[in-house]
């Protein structure tokens, strides 16, 4: 097992350059960070880090918080620590930047760039979200009761008003009853 | 120097504290709008400058939008208060749900509902990647670059870097020429 120190380094360099990367609300960041998390350095399995994003659905704040869930399980030795440091690399980076802009602020507000920036940003964050489909596919159970729940979930999502934890908790619900 | 009516750095830490704490979901732009102007903090122009700008920055919208707002009242300071209080709770919240998750999730009972609740938020997903494709409805090139997007990722495992730097870049290029057309015409 490596040692704590080192597994703490590694933490720190994934999530502080995924909090730099994490436009559009963070949305998009999912993919690389079940990359890093699960196929390099190994600190969760896959059906961990569907489940912990599902935690971080279902907590209130930022979903990303399930960064810290992911430095809980990283760090064996010292898994507060672990869910600490997480949690600052994850938050800590982009909130700088956002303090060190506020100079800058008056003049972007108003500049035609912050528009240009956010749409022209915005359809690659959109393949990501996408592609974090497939990241958060890959830890769901994949079984037809559980198909079901998911293609349930997207219509009443869509087409009703119900809030997002609800449906989660609904889900959960369906998998008591049947997908023990 | 703080306005002589400026809030005090723990009512600034316990205003996003209370908010971050209890907003599920979306809704959490209205509370901050609706708590920063009751207060007096700031007027609607300002406010929605700065929810423009916490949404184009890198970072969770509610914490930007925060930070900016705790920096508006009380400067670098208010910043750091703001940020404390809109991360903590979600911080020792989400730490409460992980310990019991780690305890039970062995449990039969609990790893069917855990299993019910990842196939939930995997529909939310699908769901969120609708709506945002939709929203893209508006230009075939957007279209194309989040089907290209998606694509190299899931087949490519192209980093995340790389991803923005080049199908960002290419929406941000298209985004400026179409400014342009726009602007002459």
């Amino acid at each position: 097992m490596p040692s704590a120190l080192h597994n703490l380094l590694d933490i720190v360099g994934v999530f502080a350059q995924l909090s730099v990367l994490g436009f559009g609300g963070g949305k998009g960041i999912i993919p690389q960070m079940h990359t890093d998390a699960v196929t390099t350095y190994h600190w969760v399995t896959s059906e961990q880090f569907t489940q912990f994003y599902t935690i971080g659905k279902l907590v209130p704040g930022p979903t990303t918080i399930f960064a810290a869930l992911i430095g809980y399980a990283a760090v064996p030795q010292r898994p507060l620590l672990g869910a600490a440091v997480a949690t600052a690399a994850m938050f800590l980076p982009s909130s700088a930047m956002m303090m060190g802009f506020d100079s800058l602020l008056a003049r972007f507000a108003a500049s035609p760039w912050r528009a240009t920036i956010s749409r022209g940003l915005a359809p690659a964050i959109v393949g990501l979200v996408w592609a974090s489909v497939l990241s958060i596919g890959r830890g769901a159970p994949a079984t037809p009761i559980a198909y079901v729940t998911t293609a349930a979930v997207v219509v009443l999502m869509l087409r009703t008003k119900i809030s997002a934890p609800l449906l989660i908790l609904l889900s959960g619900g369906v998998g008591v009853v049947a997908l023990r | 120097m703080p306005a002589k009516d400026a809030p005090s750095l723990v009512r600034v830490a316990v205003t996003f504290a209370s908010i971050s704490a209890t907003s599920f979901g979306g809704g959490q732009k209205a509370s901050i709008r609706q708590s920063v102007m009751a207060a007096g903090w700031m007027d609607a122009d300002a406010f929605l400058d700065g929810l423009e700008v916490a949404q184009v920055m890198p970072g969770p919208n509610l914490l930007n939008l925060a930070i900016y707002c705790g920096q508006r009242v009380r400067g670098i300071p208010g910043a750091i208060a703001a940020f404390f209080g809109a991360s903590v709770p979600p911080f020792a919240i989400v730490l409460i749900a992980g310990a019991l998750y780690f305890k039970y999730a062995s449990n039969p009972f609990v790893h069917g509902a855990l299993r019910g609740c990842a196939a939930g938020a995997l529909g939310l997903t699908v769901a969120n990647a609708i709506e945002l494709t939709w929203d893209e409805r508006r230009s075939w090139i957007a279209i194309a670059l989040v089907a290209a997007t998606a694509l190299a990722v899931w087949l490519l495992k192209l980093p995340l870097l790389l991803v923005l730097a080049v199908f960002g870049g290419a929406g941000i290029a298209a985004e400026r020429l179409r400014a342009q057309r726009t602007a002459r015409a």
